[in-house]
């Protein structure tokens, strides 16, 4: 009965594949590995622009120029609104975060804590006033004043044609100062890539 | 009988059980009573507990989470509905390459069997909800990247259709785009936006019966007196016969409520089919295609009011006609497509029969068999594809109410065509100067007509 045979030998053979389809695999990346699956924003792009962010603002004269004012050290910078302009739901917080930690870390630059993070401070400030022993309670009204804010834009083109589009995409930072509204850095990344569409799937 | 007679009419009965499993035998569209049910008993949140029982099949995948974020924001969850949208996009994403595999399962069994991926105007519909469900949540940004991705959407469908098409622009998607932007104080992309909604209303009125609706006249005229252009403000108020409007400078010291009804449900798709014995082979042949059934539905108008303010909806999307338009021009294509695959599926029943004949052991009795066996398996897959996004509304009304800043009661009442009012409440709201409150109802008839 060989038509047998072979049906029973192509039915392992299915089910064979089917077990073996069913185990997830999980590989672990290197951070600085570039991976594009969408085309869309990913973490690589998030890196690209943290990277030329810090380096650059690092390396501009408004720096040396605050620091070089009578009574002045390290200039307090705060986080404002990065505002996503672009055709994708992008989270900015990956690269200011990162320009934030690479700053401080940096010792030239302090942050203050933003608008959000402020709240929680003060309650527990408040908190402390009522409960924490006095030599170690901290008093109201004694914050740092930012001397900066940070805000900034992603904004994109994109131009699509069949399967294929090109995605520009514009990220802008700037830095104002609190005293008198002068733009003091203006930092920027383009990043431009080619996406193909795969017209063909299982 | 000896060992390769059995092997072969073995081998036909089982490919032709293979091809009834494969396509089984009723599409996903023909589970959805209970939700619908549940829906005209204005019981959203049964209707999405009885939805989500649903176990789509990996090709009916897109069409499930539609339904699903229709539902969620039917039920107020305005964030679940959200998630599930987005992973609707990203799941059309994934499947618009053509698959080989489908494409030969729709030739040869039949076109439900193809992964569903909404047409154009269902995947526009996916940016719009997102859009509203981002406005109603107040993040204004977020929005504003949806009426980007229509863009696109519409940009890259241009390219694609040829001029005649009906639905070359989706009239709403282009005026909820100029409401963000202007909202977003982007004077020139809002007007531009506007610009196209009146385009794709004035070119659309034949096709799909919208007429211009009242708030865009006035926003046209606004915004072209804010950008300056003299001409085109005055062009347009000689067509609209409109001689004041609220300027935006007005406008930005009160504050606004822009109000959107759902009404009823898109239409249903159902099955058409033929079956026919051939007189010359004695084989059945059956060819199926998908047709439209409206869903008809009283509500007119909804009216706002609040102090002595109050203001009405016009019709800005009537999704019905677009749905019904689409089926028109593709149903061409879709019958010889199923007339195609009748003759593929007589071809191979054929083949069967003569495959057993010529096997002289299995005699002609087992050859009949064999034939009608095929046969019969061809016949029962031929299902029509008559899945739809069916929690859609039938058409769409939009209303915009200017109000100084302050608190109000607003009373929003639905009417009927026949005036009588179909239900009425109240909401309370707070504006502050220059802010833009968005708020949207389904309102779905008691007496739906429910799938048999």
């Amino acid at each position: 009965m060989s038509g047998y045979r072979w049906l029973r030998a192509g039915l392992a053979l299915v089910a064979l594949v089917a077990v073996s389809a069913c185990a997830t695999k999980v590989e672990r990346l290197d951070e600085s590995k570039a991976v594009d699956l969408s085309g869309g924003w990913n973490d690589t792009d998030s890196r690209l622009v943290s990277q030329e962010m810090i380096t650059d603002s690092l390396s501009r004269p408004w720096l040396q120029e605050f620091r070089g004012r009578p009574g002045q050290n390290r200039p307090a910078v705060i986080v404002g609104e990065v505002r996503n302009m672009s055709h994708e739901h992008i989270n900015t917080q990956t690269f200011t975060l990162e320009m934030e930690r690479a700053l401080i870390n940096s010792g030239k630059v302090d942050f203050v804590a933003t608008k959000a993070e402020r709240q929680g401070v003060r309650d527990e400030r408040k908190d402390q006033d009522l409960n924490a022993r006095e030599d170690t309670r901290n008093a109201m009204g004694r914050e740092l004043g930012a001397d900066f804010m940070l805000t900034g834009s992603i904004n994109t083109i994109v131009d699509p044609n069949g399967d294929t589009q090109v995605l520009f995409y514009q990220v802008n930072m700037t830095l104002i100062s609190l005293a008198d509204n002068r733009k003091v850095w203006v930092g920027q990344k383009d990043i431009r890539k080619l996406v193909t569409r795969s017209k063909m799937r299982f | 009988m000896s060992a390769d007679g059995a092997a072969a009419g073995l081998r036909w009965p089982c490919a032709a059980a293979c091809l009834a499993a494969l396509a089984g035998c009723a599409t996903f569209s023909d589970t959805i009573q209970s939700t619908e049910r549940s829906l005209a008993q204005q019981q959203p949140k049964a209707a999405l507990a009885e939805y989500e029982k649903l176990k789509p099949n990996a090709a009916d995948r897109v069409l499930y989470l539609m339904n699903t974020g229709m539902l969620q924001r039917m039920c107020g969850d305005y964030d679940a509905s959200t998630r599930t949208l987005e992973a609707t996009k990203r799941q059309i994403e994934d499947l618009r390459a053509l698959s080989l595999r489908e494409q030969a399962l729709s030739v040869t069994v039949n076109d439900a069997t193809k992964s569903f991926i909404g047409e154009d105007f269902e995947r526009v519909m996916v940016n719009n909800y997102l859009a509203l469900n981002y406005l109603e949540r107040g993040q204004l940004d977020a929005a504003r990247v949806e009426a980007l991705q229509v863009d696109i959407l519409l940009r890259e469908k241009q390219q694609r259709t040829s001029k005649d098409n009906p639905y070359q622009e989706d009239a709403f998607a282009r005026y909820l785009t100029g409401i963000i932007y202007e909202d977003e104080g982007e004077w020139s992309d809002a007007m531009i936006a506007y610009r196209k909604a009146y385009e794709a209303y004035t070119r659309q009125l034949k096709s799909f019966g919208v007429a211009m609706p009242e708030t865009l006249k006035h926003d046209l005229i606004r915004l072209a007196d804010r950008m300056g252009i003299a001409d085109e403000a005055k062009r347009y108020r000689e067509e609209f016969k409109i001689d004041q409007t609220l300027s935006e400078a007005d406008l930005l010291e009160r504050g606004e409520i822009i109000f959107v009804v759902n009404a009823g449900l898109a239409p249903l798709k159902r099955e058409r089919a033929v079956t026919a014995p051939n007189l010359a082979t004695g084989r059945i042949v059956r060819v199926a295609v998908p047709q439209y059934r409206p869903r008809a539905h009283p509500f007119a108008y909804a009216r706002l009011s609040a102090d002595s303010a109050t203001a009405s909806t016009s019709r800005v999307e009537n999704v019905e006609a677009i749905a019904m338009k689409t089926l028109d021009s593709e149903i061409a294509g879709i019958t010889a497509r199923a007339i195609a695959r009748a003759i593929a599926k007589d071809t191979i029943a054929g083949a069967a029969s003569a495959a057993g004949s010529n096997n002289n052991s299995s005699g002609a009795a087992g050859a009949a068999l064999i034939g009608l066996a095929v046969n019969l398996a061809g016949v029962l897959t031929e299902r029509a594809d008559t899945r739809s996004w069916f929690t859609l509304p039938g058409d769409i009304h939009l209303a915009r109410l200017v109000l100084p800043p302050g608190d109000y009661k607003l009373k929003i009442d639905l009417h009927a065509t026949d005036e009588r009012v179909l239900e009425s409440k109240e909401v309370k709201i707070s504006l502050r100067k220059g802010e833009k409150k968005y708020l949207s109802q389904h309102w779905i008839p008691t007496n739906l007509e429910v799938r048999p």
